[in-house]
This record gives C-alpha cells, sequence and structure tokens, in this order.
C-alpha cells in the first residue's frame, strides 16, 4: 500500500482537466470577493480607528444606488459563471456514453468490499473480483507495522475506453459511495436501486476507490482500486477464463488471501474458538488437503458437528490461490 | 437600590418561596433565556468534549485511543448535540428570549406560561434525544443524519431519536409562535416594521422558518413508525421503501434550519456594527428585507445536498441555481456592514473584533459553501472532509462566533457586570488563531480525496490532521480562557451602568442595570429609526422613569 491516494494528481481520466479548471477558476475568483470584502474591512478599521476620528468628522452615508446595484450585480454575474461551470461539468459526469461503446461492469457495494463482475466473455466465462480489504497492523504505538492491502479487490479496465458502472447494494445492506478521486468522481450506491458512474481513463495505473457514504464500523476501511491496462494486456486476461486477477502488486499469498476473503471475521486461525465457524487451529492434522479445498468451492458437502450448511460462502478461487490457502491453513503460512 | 430581575419574578404556578423554585418556574423571558444558556452550554461542552476525543483518534493513521465503531459513535453524539441540542434552538431561545422584547420595549413575550412550557418541553426534548443515543446496543453511531437503511437496520433507535426531534421542533414551533405575536402585537407605539432593530428582524424571519419548516419532522416521524410498526415500505429497501425519500424529508427541514441558525447570528453583527462604528446601518432595509427572502428561498434548495444520491439531473440544476440566489442576499448584507464602517468611528471593543473576525471566517464559510453548490465540483467533494471544514467555518466560524460576539456585547446588559476587556480580546485572538488552525487544513486534505467520517486515513493526510489537532488544542484554551473571563467578569467585575457602549436601541435604556422584573418603566413611544447617531453619540435620550425623550 502507498501511503497516497494513489494516482490524485496525474489527471488520468478524461474529468480531470475541466474540473479542476472549474475548481481553480471558482477558487481565484472567491479569493477576489473574499478579498474585496476583507481588504476595506480592515482598512476601515485602521483609518477610521476611534482614536483617529473627531466626531464631527463621522460620515453620514446610508445609501448609494450605484455601489448598491454594483455589489449585487458583479456578484450575481459571477454566481451565474460558477452555475455555468457548476452545471457542465455535471454534464460531463453525468451523461452516459452509449453502452454499445463502452465496456458495463456491474457492481455492488456491501459491508464492506466491492465486488466486479464483469460480462461473459467469448468461452462464456464471467469474471467475478473484488473482496475485502485488509486492515494494516498497527503496533501499541499505533505506528504501522504491516501495511494492508488497498486494492487486492481492484477493478480492471482497459485504457482509452468508455468504462460504465452499474452500481447497487443488496437489499438488506446500507448506502455506499463509489468514490475515484483521481478521476474526480463520486456516485452513492443504493440497496434496491441502480446507479451508474461512468469513466474514461488515458493512462494506464492504479487508482485508490473509496466508500465515501458512511456505512458503519469498517467504513474506513472500504477501499479498492481501479487498474488501467493497455487495451491488449486487459483482452487477454479477460478472455482466459483464469479466475486468476491479472497484474498488480498484490500479495496472493495464502495469509493474504485469507485475510481479503474475510475468512478472519468467521474463523479463528490459531484458535479453537468459534467465531462465526469452526476455530481452524491444528486442521491441517485432521483432514487432507482435498477435504480443506472442497471445504471452499463446495462448502455444504461435509458440514461439520454442530454447524449448519449454508452459512459459509461458497468461493471461487483459482488453482494457484487455492493452494495457497489451504497451504495456509495447514501450516500457518 | 432597585431590584432587578434576579431579585423577583413571575412564576408559572404560585409564588415559591425558595430561589431555586422561583427560577424553575418563572415566566420571566430573561430567566427563561438565561437557563436555556445555561443548559446549551453545558450540551456544548460535552460535544466539545467529543469532538476533541475524535481530534486525538485522528492526530495518526491507525488506530489510537478509540475504535472505528467508538469514533463513529462520538462524532454521531458531536453532531446530534452541536445541531439539535445546541446551534438551531441557540440564539432564538437564549437572544431571542432575553433582548427581543427589550428591543421592541415589551414587558414579556405575548405568552409568557408557554415560554415557561417550551423551556421544559426542550429539555424534555434533550432527554429523549440523550436517551434515544443511549438506550439499545450502545450509543448510536449513524451520524447526525440518520440516512436509512443504515439507521433502520443497526439497533439504534431511530424512532425515539425522530421523537426526540420531534419534541424538540414541537419546543421549537412554539418559540417561533411566541415570537411571531410577540412581535407584531407587543412592538412599542410607534415602531413600525422598518423601525426595529435587525436582530428583531433575524428573529422574526427565523420564527417563520420555525414555525413552517418544522412541521417536516412530525411527517418523517409518522412515517418511519409506518414502516417501523405497520411494515408499511417507506424508507426500507428490503421492504420496497426507497432510502432516498429519507434524505429529502431530512433535509426538506434540516435545509431550512441551517438558516435557523444564520439568520438571528446574522441579526447580532447588524448591531454591533452600527454600534461600534458610531454611525446609522448603511442599507436598513436591504438587510431587513434579504432576512426575509434568504428565509423565503432557503425552503427551496434542500435539494443541494443530494447531488450524488441519484436525483435527477434537471432537479440537480434547479437546486444549484436557486443556491446561488441564497449567496447573493448574503453577500450584499456583508457588503452592507463594510460600508456601514466607512467614515464611522470604529471602536474596537471586544463585541466589534468578535464581528470584525467572524466576517473573515463567515465568509471563508459562505464562499466554500460556493464551490459545493457547483454540482460537477460537489461531485468529487461531497462527503469529504472539504465540506465539514465548510460547514464548520460556518456554523462554528458564523454562527457560534457570532453567538460569541453577542455575549460579549449584551453580557452588560444581563449581568450588569463588565468583563475585562483585556482578557476577553485575548481570548478572541486565541479563539480565532486557533479555528483557522483547525479547519483550515481540512480544505485542503477534502481535496485531495480524505473521505468524511473516517477515523483511520492515509498517511499522506497526517500532516493536516496534526496542525487540526493543535489548532483544536488552541480553540479549546481560548474557549476556556473566555468563559474564566466571563465568570470572572460576573462575579467581580466593574458595574457597567445601563449604556456601557453608547448604543441606540431600547434594550440599552433601562431603569435599572440588569433590568428590573418588567422591563422599561413605562412603554415609550418609537419615533426614530434604530441606529440614529449624530456625531458619534446616540441621538435619542430618554428619561428613564418615565420613559419620555430629553433630547
Ligand atoms: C460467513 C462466515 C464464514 C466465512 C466468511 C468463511 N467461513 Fe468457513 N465456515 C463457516 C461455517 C459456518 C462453517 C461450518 C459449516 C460448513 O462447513 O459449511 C465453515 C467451515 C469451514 C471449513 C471446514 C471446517 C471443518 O471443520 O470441517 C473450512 C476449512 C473453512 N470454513 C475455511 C474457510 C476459509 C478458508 C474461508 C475464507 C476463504 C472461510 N472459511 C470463510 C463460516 C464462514
Ligand atoms: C470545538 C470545536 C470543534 C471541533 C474540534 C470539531 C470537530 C469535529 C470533527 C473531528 C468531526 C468529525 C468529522 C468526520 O469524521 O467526518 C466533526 C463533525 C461534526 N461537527 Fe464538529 N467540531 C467542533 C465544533 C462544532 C460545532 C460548534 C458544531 C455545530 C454547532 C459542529 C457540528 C458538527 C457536525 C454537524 C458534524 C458532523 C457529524 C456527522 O458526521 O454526523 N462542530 N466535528
Ligand atoms: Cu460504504
Amino acid at each position: 500500500m502507498s501511503n497516497k491516494l494513489e494516482g490524485f494528481s496525474t489527471s488520468a481520466s478524461t474529468f480531470n482537466a475541466d474540473l479542476d479548471f472549474a475548481f481553480w477558476l471558482h477558487i481565484w475568483l472567491s479569493v477576489g470577493l473574499f478579498l474585496s470584502v476583507v481588504v476595506p474591512m480592515i482598512y476601515f478599521a485602521w483609518k477610521y480607528n476611534a482614536n483617529k476620528v473627531k466626531n464631527e468628522d463621522i460620515g453620514k452615508v446610508t445609501h448609494n444606488t450605484t455601489l448598491e446595484i454594483l455589489w449585487t450585480l458583479i456578484p450575481v454575474a459571477i454566481m451565474m459563471l460558477f452555475f455555468y461551470y457548476g452545471n457542465t461539468t455535471m454534464k460531463m459526469f453525468r451523461t452516459m456514453p452509449a453502452e454499445a461503446q463502452s465496456l458495463v461492469i456491474n457492481v455492488e457495494g456491501s459491508k464492506w468490499k466491492w465486488k466486479y463482475t464483469y460480462p461473459a466473455n467469448a468461452s462464456g466465462h464471467v469474471h467475478e473480483v473484488g473482496g475485502v480489504y485488509k486492515k494494516p497492523v498497527m503496533n501499541d504505538d499505533g505506528s504501522i507495522k504491516e501495511h494492508g492491502t488497498m486494492g487486492i479487490s481492484a477493478l480492471y479496465v482497459p485504457k482509452d475506453t468508455n468504462i460504465i458502472l452499474k452500481m447497487t447494494a443488496p437489499l438488506s445492506d446500507v448506502l455506499h459511495s463509489y468514490y475515484i478521486p483521481a478521476f474526480r468522481t463520486k456516485q452513492d450506491v443504493v440497496p434496491g436501486r441502480e446507479t451508474t458512474l461512468w469513466f474514461n481513463a488515458n493512462r494506464v495505473g492504479s487508482y485508490d476507490v473509496e466508500c465515501a457514504e458512511y456505512c458503519g464500523a469498517d467504513h474506513a476501511y472500504m477501499y479498492s482500486k481501479v487498474v488501467v491496462m493497455e487495451k491488449a494486456d486487459y483482452e487477454a486476461w479477460y478472455n482466459s477464463n483464469k479466475g486468476d486477477t491479472p497484474k498488480g502488486d498484490f500479495p496472493k499469498d495464502g495469509k493474504s488471501l485469507y485475510a481479503s476473503n474475510g475468512c478472519a471475521s468467521c474463523h479463528s486461525i490459531d484458535s479453537d474458538t468459534i467465531l462465526v465457524g469452526p476455530g481452524l487451529k491444528g486442521i491441517g492434522a485432521k483432514y487432507d488437503s482435498e477435504y480443506l479445498a472442497n471445504a471452499l468451492t463446495n462448502p455444504d458437502k461435509d458440514v461439520p458437528e454442530g454447524f449448519y450448511p449454508g452459512i459459509m460462502p461458497t468461493f471461487k478461487f483459482s488453482d494457484e490461490d487455492l493452494k495457497n490457502i489451504v497451504k495456509y491453513m495447514e501450516t500457518g503460512k | 437600590m432597585s431590584k432587578t430581575y434576579f431579585d423577583e419574578t413571575h412564576c408559572a404556578i404560585g409564588h415559591p418561596k425558595s430561589t431555586f423554585m422561583q427560577w424553575m418556574l418563572t415566566v420571566d423571558h430573561k430567566r427563561i433565556g438565561l437557563m436555556y444558556a445555561a443548559v446549551m452550554f453545558t450540551f456544548f461542552f460535552v460535544a466539545v468534549f467529543t469532538a476533541l476525543l475524535m481530534r486525538f483518534e485522528l492526530f495518526a493513521p491507525g488506530q489510537q485511543f478509540i475504535d472505528g465503531p467508538t469514533f463513529n459513535q462520538a462524532f454521531t453524539l458531536h453532531g446530534v448535540i452541536m445541531i439539535f441540542l445546541f446551534i438551531i434552538p441557540g440564539i432564538p431561545a437564549i437572544f431571542g428570549n432575553i433582548v427581543m422584547p427589550l428591543m421592541i420595549g415589551a414587558k414579556d413575550v405575548s405568552f409568557p406560561r408557554l415560554n415557561w412550557a417550551t423551556f421544559w418541553l426542550y429539555i424534555l426534548g434533550c432527554c429523549v434525544a440523550l436517551a434515544s443515543l443511549f438506550i439499545g446496543e450502545g450509543v448510536a453511531d449513524t451520524g447526525w443524519t440518520f440516512y436509512a437503511p443504515y439507521s433502520l437496520n443497526t439497533d439504534t433507535n431511530v424512532i425515539m431519536a425522530l421523537t426526540a426531534a420531534f419534541i424538540l421542533g414541537f419546543a421549537s414551533i412554539l418559540t417561533g409562535l411566541n415570537f411571531l405575536v410577540t412581535i407584531h402585537r407587543l412592538r412599542a407605539p410607534g415602531m413600525t416594521f422598518f423601525k426595529m432593530p435587525l436582530f428583531v428582524w433575524g428573529i422574526y424571519a427565523t420564527a417563520w422558518i420555525q414555525l413552517l419548516a418544522t412541521p417536516v419532522i412530525g411527517i418523517t416521524l409518522i412515517l418511519a413508525v409506518m414502516e417501523k410498526y405497520f411494515g408499511i415500505g417507506i424508507f426500507d429497501p428490503s421492504k420496497g421503501g426507497d432510502p432516498v425519500l429519507f434524505q429529502h424529508l431530512f433535509w426538506i427541514y434540516s435545509h431550512p434550519a441551517v438558516y435557523l441558525m444564520i439568520l438571528p447570528a446574522f441579526g447580532i453583527m447588524s448591531e454591533i456594527i452600527p454600534t461600534f462604528s458610531r454611525k446609522e446601518i448603511f442599507g436598513y432595509r436591504t438587510i431587513a428585507l434579504s432576512s426575509a427572502s434568504i428565509a423565503g428561498i432557503g425552503y427551496l434548495v434542500w435539494g443541494h445536498h443530494l447531488y450524488t444520491s441519484g436525483m435527477s439531473d434537471v432537479a440537480k440544476s434547479v437546486f444549484s441555481f436557486l443556491t446561488f440566489f441564497v449567496a447573493i442576499p448574503t453577500g450584499v448584507k456583508f457588503y452592507d456592514w463594510i460600508a456601514t464602517m466607512y467614515q464611522g468611528k470604529i471602536v474596537l471593543s471586544t463585541p466589534m473584533i468578535w464581528g470584525l473576525g467572524t466576517i473573515i471566517t463567515f465568509a471563508i464559510g459562505g464562499i466554500t459553501g460556493i464551490t459545493i453548490t457547483m454540482i460537477g465540483v460537489d461531485i468529487h467533494l461531497q462527503d469529504t472532509y472539504y465540506s465539514v471544514a465548510h460547514f464548520h467555518y460556518a456554523i462554528l466560524g458564523g454562527v457560534v462566533f457570532l453567538m460569541f460576539a453577542g455575549m460579549h456585547y449584551w453580557f452588560p446588559l444581563i449581568t450588569g457586570k463588565m468583563y475585562k476587556e483585556t482578557h476577553a480580546k485575548a481570548a478572541f485572538y486565541i479563539q480565532f488563531v486557533g479555528f483557522n488552525l483547525l479547519w483550515f487544513p481540512m480544505f485542503i486534505a477534502g481535496w485531495y480525496g480524505m473521505p468524511r467520517r473516517y477515523f483511520d486515513y492515509l498517511p499522506e493526510f497526517q500532516i493536516y490532521h496534526q496542525v487540526s489537532f493543535y489548532g483544536a488544542l488552541i480553540f479549546v484554551s481560548g474557549l476556556i480562557y473566555m468563559f474564566w473571563t466571563f465568570y470572572r467578569g460576573w462575579t467581580k467585575g466593574e458595574p457597567s451602568g445601563t449604556n456601557p457602549w453608547n448604543a441606540t436601541t431600547l434594550e440599552w435604556h433601562m431603569p435599572s442595570s440588569p433590568p428590573p422584573l418588567e422591563n422599561h418603566s413605562k412603554v415609550p413611544y418609537v419615533d426614530f429609526n434604530p441606529y440614529e447617531y449624530h456625531h458619534g453619540e446616540p441621538v435619542v435620550k430618554f428619561n428613564y422613569e418615565t420613559m419620555q425623550r430629553i433630547d
């Protein structure tokens, strides 16, 4: 994990230039407006300070039509300019490109992860990526011992392509908001509704995603990443049937997979404590690898005593990932 | 020595002997205002304390003192107290009560007993509000906005919180009603609407909002009850409802509530500026009418809180357009205040430097509000620290600062004593510096993408949070210093006399200091404008026994 929101200043989407222009235009004109109030104020407070002014010299002006018209109309004009730029930038964000010329990806936000479902590729395989973000590990003094894995659940998209995200949340979930600071855009994700967001990125790289609508305990950890790739790289991945994610320096070892798939919230790895599912301490001694792999890909088949089927989610892993995570359960590494 | 309102009072029921019961049962508008102040500032300090807790946690990335869920409870408690218990009712309940009747030459508000009952309704509302936060699975963690469906499917008590808002709303409606009738019926003879002091105009516009916007809370409560107990899907998508509807209803009330806060605060500014410029106010009518028009347009702009919620784009444009038109009358007021200072004789007493300081901070709050009125820009900045910094600049650096200005201005009227100006000014400068350090860095963090309601953040943002932390410490020490100065002033201060600031409005023409139970000895006849100065001296002078003009 880097220490910064990746890609914020790279101007990586088609939105950046216009939005940054509107913002800075507004800021500079506002500085002007601000000074037009504060400079005379400070000047008057100094110039007409009680110890400099004789009582007879106090003025009597209570009206000045020209001035009053000016200081109404000039701000009105400036406000209309702001309205204009606010509105055109809104149109830019909100005018969806034609779906035929875009890549449409379904996004589901739920407490506290993002899931992406791609359209089926030529051989009918549907890529589903996404998952939980792993929290950083802290020392007692609050310094970071181990960085988290922001973006293990990345959204992979080709460069220079219109990407439309059709977003929703499960009915039983809460509001979220998909926010890509580097592209300056966000859109709320509403249970039971479909909202849309689009962008077109013109630089290869990865860009952080944050949840910007308060959603409870792990709101501050509901990150994801947009990974923009060369079209050819993207196509190669998309047309393959590997469940594996294509790219990125994201840890793929068993421990990280275990963390990023949310196993830890239901299983204790190093004790017998029952959270939601059984504690996994010493599980490698009890079962063989095949059983463990099956427990993930077909969890309802063998249900241990005292537990019910239907609680442990079914996981799809690439062969390599499956091997790693099983090894992790067996050896703790 | 003549008797003041501290020595005797009328009571709602009977005439109890004990001083304590006399306070509990008092119908005197001045005493009721003081009791509001006591309760509200207690809440204020609780909320400031939770804010400090958050600031400590935010000092570094990662978890330090409190975990995520506790942080979420902290900002909920902080927001709910600050907004619903402190600042929305604040200025009208305190200064509307204490000063407004004095300014129009009335003996009390129109319905003093109702005023007393309203105070206790407010206390009841506060109790229910706090209970709703603590009953159930721990303290509520929904944020002060209680957005559905989160608020509906956690274990928090939204229904009870809405009931509290409803009771508080009722108190607010009754206060508004009482003030409207008072202003319509009890103005001193001769005082037409355009001879009223501008603070009264502020209270008047506010009272209309209290009366007309608050019932929406009742509607929302009934809808939530129907959903919760009768299973009719209204807000909860799992029952077929629409969570965005909740956001609309919430802001239909809570946006006008923003003007509930700011209009009376502007009123305070309009009293202070002419008094300490020793000069009639510039553009009296514009200022008065701009309050009224802000109150009017203020109803129609709630949608600017929903730019990213999935509202139609046409609606977004309309709401944005209307919102810009709230900015105009606000801006005009600023220019009018500055023009009042032109060729005046500016006395930089404590209330005045609070006023001028607020012009700076509120201008920043207002301008950054315009940033996020630009829809496209708001798509980036919504729910980042940019908007949190904006509303702290507007509410803390605007409304609360003006409340402090009013406290310094009317302190001698209320207590009959003067605080030490050197201390009071020092406390101002400390708070001003602290406040800007506290909130300005957050604009930058917000622009760079720091979302709000995050208890942990990327190390990139640490520098801003640290500056902010030190700012908070400085600000809060200034705050304590200020209250200590008030305390010293009240207990040990010099008697102030009835009109220490050379002000013109009627509350400064009292037969005794502090004022007696039923205010002016006789009802004055008002055939003059509120801020008439000649060569730096108030034009109108009264014999305080007969209330006849003697100039
Ligand atoms: C929502 C909670 C939940 C999550 C998330 C979850 N599990 Fe489970 N898991 C359970 C429950 C409940 C059982 C027992 C019932 C069953 O086998 O279906 C179980 C059973 C198991 C078993 C079999 C244990 C035995 O003694 O037979 C293994 C192994 C396992 N989980 C591993 C994992 C791994 C690895 C992950 C992450 C990829 C994971 N679980 C995620 C709830 C969960
Ligand atoms: C004493 C100085 C204050 C400090 C240090 C302070 C600090 C904070 C902090 C750290 C947050 C949390 C931001 C986040 O995580 O999103 C916050 C939120 C908030 N503050 Fe303050 N604040 C102060 C005064 C005030 C005042 C005077 C008011 C209003 C009268 C106010 C109203 C709010 C509101 C409404 C929220 C939003 C709560 C929510 O997100 O639900 N604050 N404040
Ligand atoms: Cu979220």
